[in-house]
């Protein structure tokens, strides 16, 4: 146990500079866009100038770039993420929206790995065939396509054309499934679901197709069938095992990206989470919600990176050894 | 070594041997590759597109970005053979755009791609090659920009730095921050690869009979880290191709250029009447992506030794 101690302290220790490297970034992007006082001031050109020098000086804009940063980096590490400039605290904002993305980012994910790795598995024990083939290019597609424009289709089918669902928002105030709030979250949460689950899900079938074959080629394999195993036995206890872990790493990462990587779905369904205010935020130039989101996005991020390195530390014991 | 497998050639004609056998290589590949149907349907794909962008200014009936249709009354028509992909409410022909943005899209999925690889190569190559502190402040980096959240940032970056680019470097701007954004994986396996192959037993004995370090470099080290790369590059197209037309569909691309994720985004308020404005730039996407996502595969298996039957 006192390899994984170590290795833990490791993961944990390694976050650091990530965060110093993210944090860097976002601050370098940002402060490119120039004075962030004047941009500001796009909306109220009338402040006189002492309220300008006043701004200046609250907002360090004074100091040179790396005191500015260090200034930045105090107050983030205290969550102090300062107030938008539409005039709301933003930390109060970011809970309600987190919320919203993980209630869509979940469920398609965990759906996506109980669909896409028996498909996979079953994909690769009938290589070749008609339905492997089948499977496979349904992955493909899914594979191929960008997700946002698939939500388009579906909007266009389901709300246009049937009207069978709401094409926007996590909940409208008409209820629309048999006027309770729950049914009416079901409604909306439908199609972002689908499509998300099915794009997610691609990954997942290829991956496992793919470690499943090479795994099958192994000689342990050969040599449980000698041995005169049941197939059954063979895939599920011995392949499976080794042909899974892969996977582990994989459902992280995309849990990771997830969380800041759907700013196309969210847009198309208007759907209130991290990423549609991303994409908001970032349009308007609206740097403290900016820096907000994506520091909460980032430390989101690395705890579900070092997540995953502890489940994968514990299901594969050669990897805290290295 | 090489004299027990072909006991019948003299020792004066090693190396010739060797080139012959190493052409053969890529030779076997090409006949394993084209034996996988979906592979080669893929590199056909890939090869109309690249037609298509080359010839998209001569092809495409109207220029880019052109709202011509509008003074001809075209506006939001519905497929024609006048236009036909339809026209937009504002009066592009459809047609024209996606086209124009086969150029734009490829332009910048192969172009990142380009430079991804290359900066991936250099970090990769020196981080697997140096040891001690180098190697693990590169490898820091390669691990800080794999964990990053990319598309936030490079939404972000292109959004502050379209407003300060002077007009017409738009689409180069993004194909620069997708590929100076995305080159980890490149560096990761090119460091795994050399740390592997450097090991490898035969690497030894080749330097036992005393090769020089080029020929082991260049002989025995880069062919094996190219397959991975060719592999991975090939799928990166594919991913960058997807990023450029979400970040163009979002509205932080470049808008004087057409790209295909620009007309979609030209559709979208009119969607509940002109369903083509948004479905054939995407239907484009579709297939591009899956073109290179089949090619990339079909080397994958073509080039994957363990595989070899």
């Amino acid at each position: 146990m006192a390899g994984l101690t170590k290795y833990i302290i490791r993961r944990v220790l390694f976050m650091i500079p990530v965060f110093l490297g993210v944090s860097i970034l976002t601050f370098g992007i940002t402060n490119a866009a120039g004075d962030p006082i004047s941009l500001i001031r796009q909306g109220l050109k009338s402040a006189p100038p002492q309220v300008i020098e006043a701004l200046r000086v609250y907002y360090h804009l004074d100091q040179p770039v790396y005191i500015r940063y260090l200034y930045w980096l105090w107050d983030i590490l205290h969550l102090n993420l300062g107030v938008s400039v539409s005039g709301t605290s933003v930390i109060d904002k970011i809970g309600p929206w987190t919320l919203t993305t993980l209630e869509l980012q979940i469920p398609s994910l965990l759906l996506a790995v109980l669909i896409g790795v028996p498909l996979g598995v079953y994909s690769a024990r009938h290589q070749y065939s008609k339905r492997d083939v089948t499977v496979t290019t349904f992955a493909l597609f899914g594979y191929s396509m960008p997700t946002f424009w698939l939500g388009l289709i579906m909007i266009i089918v389901f709300s246009l054309y049937l009207g069978w669902l709401p094409s926007a928002g996590a909940a409208g105030i008409t209820h629309y499934w048999w006027g309770s709030q729950f049914g009416d979250a079901i409604a909306h949460l439908i199609m972002p679901l689908l499509v998300l689950t099915y794009v997610e899900l691609a990954t997942f079938v290829r991956l496992m197709r793919g470690n499943m074959l090479q795994t099958l080629r192994e000689d342990y394999i050969l040599a449980a069938r000698a041995s005169g195993l049941k197939e059954g036995t063979v895939i599920y206890k011995h392949a499976l095992r080794n042909a899974i872990t892969p996977i582990v790493t994989i459902m992280g990462l995309s849990f990771g990206s997830a969380l800041a990587g759907a700013p196309g779905l969210e847009t198309t369904f208007s759907w209130p989470g991290l990423g549609y205010e991303f994409v908001v935020a970032t349009y308007s130039l609206d740097i403290p919600m900016i820096v907000g989101l994506t520091v909460v996005i980032t430390i989101m991020l690395m705890i579900a990176n070092l997540i995953t390195d502890l489940v994968y530390g514990l299901i594969d014991p050669r990897v805290r050894l290295s | 070594m090489e004299k027990d497998t072909k006991s019948d050639v003299p020792t004066t004609q090693e190396k010739k041997v060797t080139e012959r056998r190493e052409a053969s290589q890529w030779a076997v590949a090409w006949r394993r590759f084209k034996r996988n149907k979906a592979g080669l349907a893929g590199l056909f794909i890939v090869l109309f597109f690249v037609f298509i962008a080359i010839t998209s200014p001569w092809l495409a009936p109207y220029p880019p970005r052109s709202y011509q249709s509008l003074y001809e009354g075209d506006a939001g028509q519905s497929p024609s053979l006048k236009h036909p992909f339809g026209t937009s409410n504002s009066g592009l022909d459809v047609y024209s755009e996606v086209l124009h943005g086969t150029l734009g899209d490829m332009y910048v999925g192969v172009g990142a791609t380009a430079i991804a690889v290359i900066i991936g190569i250099v970090i990769g190559a020196a981080a697997g090659y140096s040891r001690g502190g180098l190697s693990d402040v590169l490898l820091m980096l390669s691990q800080i920009f794999y964990t990053i959240p990319l598309l936030p940032l490079i939404l972000l970056a292109a959004r502050v730095f379209l407003i300060l680019v002077a007009q017409g470097f738009g689409l180069t701007l993004i194909m620069l921050l997708l590929g100076v954004f995305g080159w980890s994986t490149i560096a990761f396996i090119v460091r795994g690869e050399i740390l592997r192959v450097r090991e490898l037993e035969y690497i030894q004995a080749s330097r036992a009979l005393g090769a020089s370090r080029s020929r082991i470099i260049f002989r025995h080290i880069v062919p094996n880290i190219l397959t991975p790369v060719i592999v991975t590059a090939t799928l990166l197209i594919a991913g960058n191709i997807l990023t450029e037309v979400v970040i163009s569909f979002l509205g932080f691309g470049d808008v004087n250029t057409s790209t295909w994720g620009l007309t979609i985004q030209e559709g979208v308020a009119y969607i509940r009447t002109q369903w083509w404005v948004c479905i054939f730039p995407g239907l484009a996407t579709l297939f591009a992506v899956l073109g290179f996502n089949l090619v990339g595969d079909g080397l994958s298996d073509a080039l994957n030794p363990r595989l070899r039957d």
